[in-house]
């Protein structure tokens, strides 16, 4: 250990912390008789409702016929084949970046994710490592997104949930097939996602783009494609992932 | 003859089935880590309270999830440190840790460690002054690794990352922290 490392466990023993409270009673005032054990694992819920002005500050300039452009829809691969629009910068107090993790570069992504990243073709412009060794490939400036592309290990998902849960908070789902891979595009109602993961504890997933997405397992992970897409170019945007 | 007080693991699964008293058992022995868990990663005794609460009765509710023979006190460090990072992101700030007076040093540590001795007050107000000043994914795994004085598993455990990540995440931080206080 080093003199530093030393030195912080020193430094931790001497830290003004107060004296913990009783807690107990309130805790066991406060509980409810257990609920059961749920029947299948559940992994992903999609909690509806982000608020107005969260999604106003969050909304993506219409970039649709953009996208249509700069993917080479319906074919495995993505071109850029025309220029991008310039857009309307969002509001600064609403960053998307913090919400994403640590910036790095896609080098070091591929070094520090542990697993073998998909990609596309395309670089993306910015590079993240979220919570739980998500990585997150943002195409488009963060008060400017094109596309947010998400893969994080250990995640995955319930059928029978997103179902039974999405449709009654008016998001759309419906079953599309990603490399012969059951997948799932949500459109409709704005939402956010909730995942729950290797210790079965919620994760919620605030403040990514809450636009149409499209979610599916592939390769021991979760992957999900975020940005106004219609279903077809999301589905041809997951397929030339490699 | 056995009056050993029941292991967690025991604990922990009467309080699965719905044993109040079993989980009360585990909330007295583990409300002081998990209190100063939340307070360090708050910096708030207020957050700090309301997140090992909350924190406690999550874990009751997510009791029924927990696997039989897993380790209960990274489980719940776990939940209330997400607790922790749920509060300090919407408050948007994080409180600056601070030392205990001199005196309370004195009268709590009777025989001081060789690291306290070795470490003298002027430089451990730079040192905490610069922990204070990395962002808050360093300062999170050096406050697990030094001030909770966790594991690497465990660490790994409480902030949902792999072993390794901690490892290098840690050397990481211990690199930008030297930098701060070597001249």
């Amino acid at each position: 250990m080093s003199e530093l490392e030393h030195a912080l466990l020193a430094l931790g023993r001497e830290l003004a912390v107060p004296e913990a409270p009783d807690l107990a009673p309130r805790v066991l005032a406060a509980l409810e008789p257990p609920a059961r054990p749920a029947r299948m694992r559940l992994a992903v819920v999609l909690v509806a409702v982000l608020v107005a002005v969260l999604l106003a500050a969050l909304a993506i300039p219409d970039a649709r016929s953009a996208l249509a452009r700069f993917f080479h829809i319906g074919a495995a691969r993505i071109e850029v084949v025309d220029e991008l629009p310039a857009v309307e910068p969002q509001p600064p107090e609403l960053d998307l970046e913090p919400a994403l993790g640590e910036r790095v570069t896609l080098a070091e992504a591929r070094r520090r994710a542990g697993y073998d990243l998909l990609e596309l073709d395309e670089a993306p412009d910015r590079v993240y490592l979220g919570p739980r060794d998500s990585v997150w490939f943002l195409y488009g400036r963060p008060d400017a997104v094109r596309l947010l592309v998400a893969q994080t290990p250990k995640l995955s998902i319930d059928e029978a949930f997103i179902f039974k849960k999405l449709a009654s908070v008016g998001t759309n789902v419906e079953t599309v097939s990603v490399r012969g891979k059951p997948a799932y595009f949500l459109s409709g109602e704005p939402h956010e996602v909730i995942l729950l993961d290797q210790y079965d504890l919620p994760v919620q997933e605030t403040l990514r783009l809450a636009r149409n997405t499209l979610l599916w397992e592939e390769d021991g992970r979760t992957l999900r494609l975020e940005g106004d897409l219609s279903r077809a170019e999301a589905v041809a945007i997951a397929e030339s992932l490699r | 003859m056995e009056d050993r007080p029941p292991s967690d693991a025991v604990l922990a699964e009467r309080a699965r089935r719905g044993d109040e008293h079993a989980f009360g058992e585990l909330v007295r022995t583990y409300e002081g880590i998990a209190f100063r868990t939340a307070y360090l990663l708050t910096g708030s005794p207020a957050e700090a309270e309301e997140a090992t609460q909350t924190g406690f009765v999550k874990a009751w509710r997510a009791l029924p999830r927990f696997r039989a023979g897993a380790e209960f006190r990274p489980w719940l460090l776990r939940i209330v440190a997400n607790e922790a990072h749920n509060r300090r992101r919407s408050a948007k700030r994080r409180e600056a840790l601070g030392l205990r007076a001199a005196a309370e040093v004195a009268s709590g540590d009777a025989v001081p460690s060789p690291e306290a001795l070795a470490l003298e007050e002027e430089q451990r107000r730079e040192l905490l002054s610069a922990v204070n000043r990395l962002d808050d994914r360093d300062r999170d795994v050096l406050t697990c690794r030094y001030f909770l004085e966790l594991g690497e598993e465990e660490t790994a455990q409480v902030l949902g990352v792999r072993r390794g990540t901690v490892k290098s995440r840690t050397a990481r931080a211990l690199e930008r922290l030297r930098r701060e206080v070597e001249p």
